[in-house]
């Protein structure tokens, strides 16, 4: 199975451990990466998108050409690539006279979006081609004594008609996939809300992850799984800014669903890069050393 | 009583997204899982469309436009009956913002960052050394050349 991955500014340059996690962790499920030449930003799905739709579509069709030449299909690992990315196929797909508006701009470049490919976020790889099964086979140590509050983020799954990924209001995908490297899935309440990064208000944004940090802890859970940069962004720097604010505790691990799976795979906590993280993560360590002493 | 201001609903009818304004019929249904709504009462997409529908151009694209506290979350997209998109109303109407020179700060800031080095994030020192301490690779280059042909006309 190989794939041209697209791994994107924010994981590339600000959170390497996220880039690390996968590459190593998919490694070890048999999924073979294609590095291309020449990506750019996918471009950003909210504020490069809010000043010129039609030039935010022509950069997402040029990346997505790079993968089409080389036959592969492009997997996303951060959920604004994935939203960016799949928003263009979608449109130059079912648009001629979009389509046409942008390929006019690419031939420019020598290029032409064809629509040969398909963008996918790699938890629905992980799912759809390699397997559930394949993924617990993969573990080497359980995750057992560890309770995950899993947080969904909004564009892996919306807009549905789009994404065609899961049930937008009920997903299980995320479920199924913390199952198999056998951690403990914690409801909470605020499991569904929007981590509020896009919004441009500073208050909004602050009170919903104030929200969704509370509900964690309320729920037991030792920690958070997630698989968007930006959602981390705004929950692992962002509650050291709110628990200084409020002057409330709102510290809890933030993790990538990969680097879960690479602890589970054996992957030491430096090499899946836990030690980059602004919220501590030792407790979690120390779980998963204590149920495998 | 309000007069409609038809210029400005041409304007958005041609502006990507912007024309499916034109079929939304108040049912609110946008309103009651919006999380900008949710926590604050000065948000609303009903509004936002009703006023696309007047074509109060001053309240969606002055410079404290309600627009810009939209969290981009899709919900009203899932919601709504009437293929409205009320999202992609709203993302239509900042482009227009961005033509004004009326967009948030930040809007600029990133396209400038891309248009600069192709990327929103700047590569550091700091960030290669932790690629290096990860076993990664360096940040491959993007060709700007290409790039910049695509932000002209």
């Amino acid at each position: 199975m190989k794939y041209a991955p697209f791994f994107g500014c924010m994981i590339t340059v600000k959170y390497p451990q996220m880039e690390a996690a996968v590459r190593k962790t998919a490694q070890n499920l048999g999924m073979e990466f294609v590095d291309l030449d020449g990506f750019s930003c996918c471009p950003d799905p909210i504020y490069f998108k809010a000043t010129d739709k039609l030039v935010w579509l022509t950069i997402a069709a040029r990346n997505i050409c790079i993968a089409e030449e080389a036959g592969f299909d492009l997997v996303t690992m951060c959920s604004g690539c994935t939203a960016t990315l799949s928003e263009a196929n979608f449109h130059l797909s079912n648009e001629p006279e979009l389509k046409e508006k942008v390929n006019k701009r690419l031939k420019k470049i020598g290029k032409e979006y064809k629509g040969t490919i398909s963008v996918r976020h790699i938890v629905t790889v992980l799912r759809d081609d390699v397997g559930i099964e394949k993924v617990k086979k993969s573990v080497r140590r359980p995750l057992n004594d560890i309770k995950v509050g899993i947080h969904y983020g909004c564009h892996l799954l919306k807009p549905s008609e789009i994404m065609r990924v899961d049930d937008p209001d009920y997903p299980t995908i995320l479920e199924k996939l913390f199952s198999a490297i056998g951690a403990q899935i914690v409801h909470h309440d605020k499991q569904a809300l929007c981590c509020g990064k896009a919004c441009m208000s500073e208050e909004i944004p602050e009170r919903m992850t104030y929200d969704v940090l509370t509900s964690l802890k309320k729920s037991g859970a030792d920690c958070m799984g997630l698989i968007c940069p930006t959602c981390f962004d705004e929950f692992d720097l962002g509650q050291i800014k709110l628990s200084r604010k409020f002057n409330q505790d709102l510290t809890i691990p933030i993790l990538y669903y990969f680097q879960f799976l690479g602890l589970a795979q054996g992957l030491s906590p430096q090499e899946v890069g836990l030690h980059l993280h602004k919220t501590k993560t030792d407790e979690i360590i120390r779980k998963l050393n204590n149920s495998h002493s | 009583m309000k007069s409609i201001n038809y210029k400005f609903r041409e304007k958005l009818n041609s502006t990507i997204g912007g024309e499916a304004h034109n079929f939304c019929y108040q049912c609110g249904a946008c309103v009651g899982d919006c999380p900008a709504a949710m926590y604050s009462p000065d948000f609303n997409p009903r509004e936002i469309l009703l006023q696309a529908i007047l074509g109060d151009e001053k309240t969606l694209t002055g410079e404290n436009s309600p627009i810009w506290n939209c969290t981009n979350c899709y919900t009203c997209y899932e919601r709504c009956p009437q293929a409205v998109r009320p999202v992609e109303v709203i993302i239509a109407l900042k482009n227009i913002c961005y033509q004004k020179m009326t967009a948030a700060p930040e809007v600029r800031e990133i396209v400038d960052s891309v248009k600069a080095t192709g990327r929103t994030v700047k590569i550091t020192s700091l960030s290669d050394r932790r690629r290096k301490e990860l076993g990664l690779k360096e940040v491959k280059i993007v060709p700007m050349e290409e790039l910049r042909e695509l932000f002209e006309q």
